[in-house]
């Protein structure tokens, strides 16, 4: 979902973050977190960056996205489950007395610039 | 060497949204996030709202679409207050456009600003506008299984309202199971049924939503109704 949209605010968002700590290297690498619920496909976010970033300050740097999964906690069985995708009952004891913790997040974790 | 930045990568729109609730609730304004698929009946549903609030509170709306002011013109037609916003392709309304349309609007003289998104079940899950309540809006011939494919807009509504009751007899659409199915991702959601071309369960929505509206505006300047 809008990828190619994500990809622009995060180039954005490394070019104020480098102003903010007033770096100039040549950005290496940045780290992704991009949880399994966000509803953001990972591999989308890259190819698009690929496609924005030549001629940015991130050209030629190397994306790493981590895909956090979510906790679903079930206050009926007690159960605590790492889920891929957004559920609406407990997977163990399909008990809707669950709430979900985590895996939503999309963030900009690191940038690793050249020393 | 490492800079940690440990920052939402779409933080603009979240702040965008603040910064819209803030004046919203500034100028006692109580905000509506409508939204639906293509065709659900959304702006049928503010038509017939609209009517019943005549005289009750003031409305105004914000109409979002890809492109043409078709419901805006529907909206001048009953006399409401209206911006139309057209997105030239982006399939979702954002903080930043519901911000500028706003401008056109005389907030400290409205009550109840609707903001119709886009029809969409998808992107629009994903955008705060600056609203205080989100309704779905989902139309029988659409099918009962909608809420457990896209959970995310459901689960992140206040209110379905299920649209177009008056087709029942000829399809095979379960109420039970997607107001079931809507509980289980939003146990505190109202779930209302409508026909708004016969007016069933109208007056239902409108006066649940006027009394949202009166309970939640909190500002100096509000008139007291």
């Amino acid at each position: 979902m809008h990828e190619l949209s994500i990809a622009e605010a995060l180039i954005d968002q490394v070019g104020q973050e480098l102003d903010r700590v007033g770096q100039q290297g040549r950005v290496l690498r940045l780290e992704l977190s991009i949880g399994r619920l966000s509803g953001v496909h990972g591999e989308s976010v890259r190819f698009a960056f690929e496609l924005l970033a030549p001629g940015t300050r991130v050209e030629n740097a190397e994306i790493v996205i981590k895909e956090p999964k979510a906790v679903c906690h079930c206050h009926a069985c007690e159960a605590q489950l790492e889920i891929d995708d957004l559920v609406i009952q407990c997977p163990r004891c399909t008990s809707s007395d669950i709430s979900i913790e985590g895996g939503r997040e999309l963030m900009l974790q690191s940038i690793e610039i050249e020393d | 060497m490492k800079i940690v930045a440990a920052k939402k990568i779409l933080k603009v729109n979240d702040q965008l949204a603040a910064e819209n609730r803030s004046q919203l609730d500034a100028a006692g304004v109580f905000a509506v996030n409508v939204v639906g698929s293509p065709g659900a009946g959304k702006t049928t549903l503010l038509e017939a709202l609209f009517a019943q609030w005549k005289g009750r509170l003031r409305p105004a709306v914000i109409e979002g679409d890809i492109a043409g002011s078709i419901d805006a013109e529907r909206m001048e037609k009953i006399g409401v207050p209206v911006v139309q916003i057209n997105t030239d392709g982006a399939c979702h309304l954002d903080a930043n456009m519901v911000a500028a349309a706003g401008q056109e609007l005389d907030l400290p003289t409205i009550d109840l600003l609707a903001i119709e998104n886009v029809g969409n079940l998808v992107c629009t899950a994903g955008f705060d506008l600056g609203e205080h309540l989100r309704i779905v809006v989902l139309s029988t011939s659409e099918g009962d299984d909608k809420a457990v494919k896209y959970p995310a807009i459901f689960q992140g509504s206040h209110a379905l309202v299920i649209t177009k009751i008056d087709l029942l007899p000829h399809l095979n659409f379960d109420v039970a199971r997607i107001t079931a199915d809507m509980k289980r991702l939003a146990p505190e959601a109202a779930v209302f049924q409508v026909s708004a071309i016969r007016g069933d369960g109208i007056p239902e929505v409108a006066d649940w939503l006027a009394e949202r509206c009166r309970k939640e505006r909190r500002s100096e300047n509000a008139v007291p109704r």
